[in-house]
Parts: structure tokens; C-alpha cells; sequence
């Protein structure tokens, strides 16, 4: 089943760029990833799912009901967390998470004790005096304490530090694995690499794919860096497949994609001084995506 | 209900303040009226030396200068003019604070529709009006029973401090139209203060000038204290100019609230 569907979204801002004709799907029990440089479109997806804003044409569908129509039945299972997290300063943490429970129709007291002690919050301190991390910590037991659905992160880790960021790895993982379906919008690649199942990669508004992750790298390059006691021909590995081919003095290294026999029996004919072999991580291949397009 | 309670706790301060400041102004002008009282006749000498448009504008009618309810017509255009900053500052903000602060990504991915919040917030400026009003009207009852040399009908008394009340209502509609079409506003009193001192000194001008007409202009003039005072009434025509401008514009915040898109920060 499908807890997100996004059918032909676009939504224009007068001349500048918004989204145009985005469609994927997200699925149930799922940590979906959401890929981009900042300005692709990654907040202006969410924030249409979210209906803050309206689409110019297409729609989007969560928990099979029109993002739109039923919005408010919708959020009832929604956990969002902003990329920027601001809330009414005059009140304490505390306050705050209860304002936020009293929009859910069921008990949330246990879960916000719980997730604060996760998160190590302090509940009686006003939200004017945390600092920015700490601030982000409310958002993440905001998003949280009526045990959602479908959490939807916009570049959720920023101000957190390492440790309280694998916290809330975990958190998520856990929620994950109670079924909850998680939407994970981030332009950081290897927080994305450690949690989802599955990314959709956006670029100048539009979609350039969706793949699983262990697809996405399979389908790619290898890297290959030899060193040689002479210098190479720069012919020697006139093979298809083959990107990238740099001789600098006893380093060649390329790029390939293909069998990887054909590969090895070229290297093993010659003496060679040392071997790299890489996996390109998904750094490398993203900027592939957004470099061939380019 | 629970965004009402938040509304009505955010607006405590201001209400707390406004309150306590129109309460001052009342005590303040109607303890003169002991002193003014005495010297009756002398002041009505010298301010019969003041031409008519000078006298009409500030307000004073000779005739009932004296009387404590005359008397209370004239801080009561200055309270109204307080009571409208505050008024227009609360429907200004109600909407406008959420973008200003950031905190509508908070509020409206709550499973509640917009139409829900807006009501909310409405109520909980038109209640806080009303918790003013109370407060000012209870303080402005006390000092004139404490002051008056004659009896007084405590039914005019309550029509005129009602247009205070009145007044605030159509500027709140207006600030809460005013917040809701703007797409982000930088402050409130940058918006509040001009639209509500251009209104008050437009009506200073139109009542010197006998159009009736151009009273329409400005909601300060909607009310006038001497009608009131002779009629025990207000005037129907510009009662439901108020409530046409009341409805109209809180019709078009909700029209366009509920399309708007809220922009990331």
C-alpha cells in the first residue's frame, strides 16, 4: 500500500521555479529518502503534502485521501518535523508539548516523558532560553509524541550534535520498525545512505529518478585507481564502459560500469604496483545524476 | 477550544495593559469634572470665544459640557482612539505573528482546518475587546457615580462607552484583513498606528466640514456622542455601516486564508 502518492505536483511561484510534474510513490513501512540541493524543491514537495501550500496543478494523495480535501483527517496521523524550528517563545516546554498533544485526541503524556528522556530535554525550561540544538530537540518530541503514522523530516539533523543525531537515528529506526512510514527530505547524503530503503533524487524542481539504495549503487561505477611501476598507455584500457581515464604518471584510475572480468584481465596482464578497488559512495553518485544532467 | 485558550493567553499582557491604561485615562479626565463642574461658568465664556469648527472638532458641545455625560464625550475620543490601537493591534497580530514568529508550520500541520483556527483566533481578539471593555466600563461607572453633582442615565452612559467597543470591533476586522492579505508583516504597529491616526484625523476633518456623508469615511465618526445623548440611541444607518465593514472584511480574511499558501522561512 501506498502511504504517499504524488501525482504530477507542480506548483509555480509567479516566474520563479517551484516543482513541475513530480510523482512518486511512498510506501507503507518505508524510510523514504528525499534528496537535493537546497532550492530543488525538496520543502516545497512537503509543504504542498502538508497543505500549507496549495499545487498549481496535480495532486497528492496520503493514507489514500487527497492531501488537500481531507487535510485535517490526514494530520491526525502526520509527524512533521521543519527544517527551522521556531515556537511561541513565552512558553515552556512543557507547555508547549501539551499545546501540541491537546490537537490529538488521545492520551500523550507518557510518550513526551518518554521521548524527552530519549532526546534528554528538560521540560521546565522556556523555549526562549534553549539553544538552537535543543530548540530541534522540542521539534523532534513535537513531531513525535502522538506516535504518527507517517513522519515527514525536512532536513531534520541540522544543530543536532553527532551523538543526539544517532539518537535520533534510533528513535526513528524504532518508529520506524512500530510501522510507521517515514519521509526523509535531506541534501546531507550519508545520513540518507544510513536510513532509507529507498530515494527519490530531485533537481531544479523536477525528479531525475527513484531507486532503491542498494540499486542505486549496484547500477554504478566502480572506481579504479592501479598504480603501475611505468607509466600506462593511455589506450591500454580501451575497454566500453570505461569513464574517466586519468594517467598521472604511475596512477591510472577510471571509472566503470560493466563486467568486471573484462576489467580484471586487462590489470592482471600488467605488473602492477597497487590495486584500488571502490564502491563510489552516494556522494559521488549524486553528483553523477546532477553532472550528466547538467 | 484549545487554540482559543492559547489566543486568549498570548493576548493577556496586551489585554492586561490596555485595560489598565484605559482605566487610568478614565480616572484621570473624570476626576477633572469635580474642578470643572465649579467653574462652569467661566469655562463655557471662554471657550464660546473658541470658533464653532475649532470646538466641533475636539468634540465639545456647549450645551453639554456640564452635564457628566458631556462631559465623558470627550475623553471617550480619546479612549476611542486608544481602544482602537489596541484593537487594531490584536487583529493585525492574530494572524500575522504566526508568520512573524514561524510558528505556522507548528500550528497548521495540526489536524485542524483553517477555517478552525481563524475562528479561534477571531474569538479570542473579540473576547479580549470585551474583557477590556468590561474593565473600563466598570472603572468609568465607579468615577462618574464618585464625581456627579447631578443624576445621570445610566443608559446613555452605556451607549457611549459602548462606541468604544463598536469602534474597536470594525478595527479589528480591518487589522485581520489587513494581516491576512499581507504576505509577511515586518511589524504590527507599523501597520496598526498609521491606519489608525489616519482614520482618527481624517474624522477630526470631516466633522468640521456638516456632510454627512463623509462621516462614512472614518469609523471614528460612526457614533456620534451628541445623538446619542439626545436620542438614547445610535444611529441605525451607521450601526450597520459598522457591522457591513465588521462582516465584509472578516467574510475576506477567512475567503482568503483559507487559500493561502504559507511560505517556508
Amino acid at each position: 500500500m501506498n502511504v504517499i502518492e504524488i501525482k504530477n505536483l507542480t506548483k509555480n511561484y509567479g516566474k520563479s521555479r517551484g516543482i513541475t510534474d513530480i510523482s512518486f510513490n511512498v510506501e507503507e513501512g518505508e524510510i523514504f529518502g528525499f534528496i537535493g540541493p537546497n532550492g530543488a524543491g525538496k520543502s516545497t514537495t512537503i509543504r504542498t503534502l502538508l497543505s500549507l501550500i496549495y499545487p498549481t496543478s496535480g495532486s497528492a494523495a496520503i493514507f489514500g485521501k487527497d492531501c488537500i480535501q481531507y487535510a485535517p483527517e490526514i494530520k491526525k496521523e502526520i509527524g512533521y518535523l521543519p527544517s527551522e524550528v521556531f515556537y511561541y517563545d513565552n512558553m515552556k516546554v512543557k507547555d508547549l508539548l501539551n499545546y501540541s498533544a491537546s490537537f490529538y485526541k488521545k492520551d500523550c503524556s507518557k510518550r513526551i516523558k518518554e521521548l524527552a528522556e530519549i532526546m534528554d530535554l528538560d521540560l521546565n525550561k522556556k523555549i526562549d532560553d534553549l539553544s538552537l540544538g535543543n530548540k530541534k530537540k522540542v521539534g523532534i518530541v513535537q513531531g513525535l509524541l502522538h506516535s504518527p503514522k507517517l513522519i515527514i523530516l525536512d532536513e531534520p539533523t541540522s544543530g543536532l550534535d553527532p551523538l543526539m543525531q544517532q539518537k535520533f537515528f534510533e528513535l526513528l529506526e524504532e518508529e520506524n520498525k512500530k510501522g510507521a512510514t517515514i519521509l526523509f527530505s535531506s541534501h546531507i547524503l550519508s545520513e540518507v545512505q544510513r536510513l532509507c530503503n529507498r530515494v527519490a533524487i530531485i533537481k531544479e524542481g523536477k525528479i531525475v529518478t527513484v531507486e532503491k539504495i542498494s540499486t542505486l549503487k549496484e547500477n554504478n561505477y566502480k572506481k579504479f585507481k592501479v598504480e603501475t611501476k611505468e607509466p600506462l598507455d593511455a589506450n591500454y584500457f580501451n575497454l566500453d564502459g570505461i569513464n574517466n581515464l586519468t594517467v598521472d604518471g604511475p596512477i591510472t584510475s577510471f571509472l566503470f560500469r560493466g563486467n568486471i572480468n573484462a576489467v580484471m584481465q586487462k590489470i592482471a596482464a600488467i605488473d602492477i604496483a597497487n590495486l584500488w578497488i571502490e564502491e563510489p559512495d552516494l556522494e559521488e553518485i549524486f553528483m553523477h545524476y546532477y553532472e550528466k544532467e547538467a | 477550544m484549545n487554540i482559543f485558550m492559547h489566543e486568549m493567553r498570548a493576548n493577556r499582557k496586551s489585554t492586561i495593559i490596555w485595560s489598565i491604561s484605559l482605566i487610568l485615562l478614565t480616572i484621570l479626565f473624570m476626576s477633572m469634572y469635580t474642578a470643572f463642574s465649579k467653574d462652569a461658568e467661566e469655562f463655557i465664556n471662554v471657550m464660546s470665544n473658541y470658533p464653532e469648527p475649532v470646538r466641533r472638532a475636539f468634540g465639545i458641545n456647549l450645551d453639554d459640557f456640564f452635564s457628566i455625560l458631556g462631559f465623558y464625550s470627550y475623553p471617550l475620543s480619546i479612549i476611542t482612539l486608544c481602544g482602537a490601537i489596541q484593537a487594531m493591534n490584536l487583529g493585525t497580530g492574530i494572524v500575522s505573528k504566526e508568520i512573524r514568529e514561524k510558528t505556522a508550520d507548528f500550528l497548521l500541520t495540526k489536524p485542524v482546518t483553517r477555517t478552525a483556527i481563524l475562528t479561534a483566533k477571531v474569538l479570542a481578539a473579540f473576547f479580549s475587546l470585551v474583557i477590556t471593555f468590561v474593565l473600563f466600563f466598570a472603572a468609568a461607572v465607579l468615577m462618574a457615580n464618585a464625581v456627579k453633582t447631578d443624576d445621570f442615565s445610566l443608559k446613555i452612559f452605556f451607549l457611549l462607552s459602548l462606541t468604544v467597543l463598536l469602534v474597536q470591533l470594525i478595527f479589528m476586522a480591518i487589522g485581520i484583513m489587513v494581516s491576512v492579505i499581507a504576505r509577511k508583516l515586518k511589524s504590527v504597529l507599523a501597520v496598526s498606528l498609521p491606519i489608525v491616526f489616519a482614520f482618527y484625523f481624517v474624522g477630526m476633518f470631516f466633522d468640521t466640514t456638516e456632510e454627512e456623508a463623509k462621516r462614512y469615511i472614518s469609523p471614528f465618526k460612526y457614533f456620534d456622542t451628541a445623538y446619542i445623548m439626545k436620542h438614547a440611541g445610535l444611529e441605525a444607518p451607521f450601526l450597520l455601516a459598522g457591522a457591513m465593514i465588521v462582516i465584509l472584511a472578516i467574510a475576506a480574511s477567512y475567503f482568503v486564508y483559507s487559500k493561502k499558501d504559507i511560505h517556508a522561512v
